[in-house]
């Protein structure tokens, strides 16, 4: 991947890491992550306001579910937005649990059908959406582990060599 | 729906598409063109949503006219957010949010149309 790092003339000061940028979770591609991450949690949040609105009683479990799903995913959205040691850790915990979720729920709307009348974002592993919510955990994951690793690589002695 | 302005908004979006897509390959930043052809979809998509709203009452079943409304709305929030990503980014990232937003701007007209077409 032959990312062009500008630096940003506002930015950088001279005890500045050189890879800074790269070291915050919410740039580069960590961009496109977000973005992704922030649309996710607009369209189920959307959904799960709609289905809790307009039609409750229909499968209010499959509903419950969207509802935490959109939580999961603006506290992901935030988190690597963010990008400071704290909110990082958030993210990863929020990630984790989105892992866990997209696949126990995406099982069980297979094996179990009757229990999830209706969809959400998570049943049949993401599937109305594309799979997005499959494997965008995973991409987050990743993205956080790379991320400390090159923070904790940096902090330590000896030249700090940017691994791409 | 009118179908002539769907098709002009989905027109748009591949041309931004491309835009980005050929930005992204020179390894360039954000610059007017992207800018101006957002604007414009974005200006369709205003209009769409007042014809929509106008026209919402012909869709009989309760939910299906709420997420078509939400839709309606929705789509409006996606270009403005990822131009602003863009204009922040200073990697060729920034072209990649932009076609991402092309995309899905796209597949939400198309779904708007689809609401309609299964619902009046």
């Amino acid at each position: 991947m032959s990312e062009r790092n500008t630096p940003r003339p506002d930015a950088p000061t001279p005890d500045d890491r050189p890879s800074a940028a790269d070291e915050h979770t919410g740039h580069g591609a960590g961009r496109l992550l977000v973005a992704v991450y922030g649309l996710l949690a607009l369209a189920a949040t959307g959904r799960s306001v709609l289905q809790i609105v307009e039609y409750f009683d229909r499968a209010p479990v499959s509903y419950l579910l969207s509802a935490l799903a959109a939580v999961i995913y603006i506290i992901a959205t935030v988190g690597l937005a963010r990008g400071n040691r704290t909110s990082v850790r958030v993210a990863a915990v929020a990630v984790t649990i989105e892992l866990i979720g997209v696949l126990v729920v995406g099982a069980l709307s297979y094996a179990m059908s009757d229990a999830f009348p209706d969809k959400t974002v998570w049943s049949h592993f993401g599937q109305g959406y594309g799979y997005v919510p499959l494997v965008l955990p995973f991409l987050g994951l990743w993205w956080i582990w790379r991320h400390r690793a090159l923070v904790t690589g940096s902090s330590m002695s000896g030249p700090p060599e940017p691994r791409r | 729906m009118l179908l002539p302005l769907t098709v002009a908004i989905l027109v748009a979006c591949a041309v931004l598409l491309l835009l980005a897509g050929h930005r992204l390959w020179r390894d360039r930043l954000i610059d007017d063109p992207i800018i101006v052809v957002s604007a414009v979809i974005e200006l369709a998509l205003l209009v769409q949503l007042v014809i929509g709203l106008a026209q919402s009452g012909a869709i009989q079943d309760g939910a299906e006219r709420a997420t078509y409304i939400a839709y309606l709305f929705t789509v409006l929030v996606v270009l403005p957010v990822t131009v602003f990503i863009a204009i922040k980014e200073r990697s060729r990232w920034a072209m990649g949010v932009v076609l991402g937003g092309a995309v899905v701007v796209a597949i939400l007209v198309a779904r708007i149309l689809q609401i309609w077409q299964l619902n009046v």
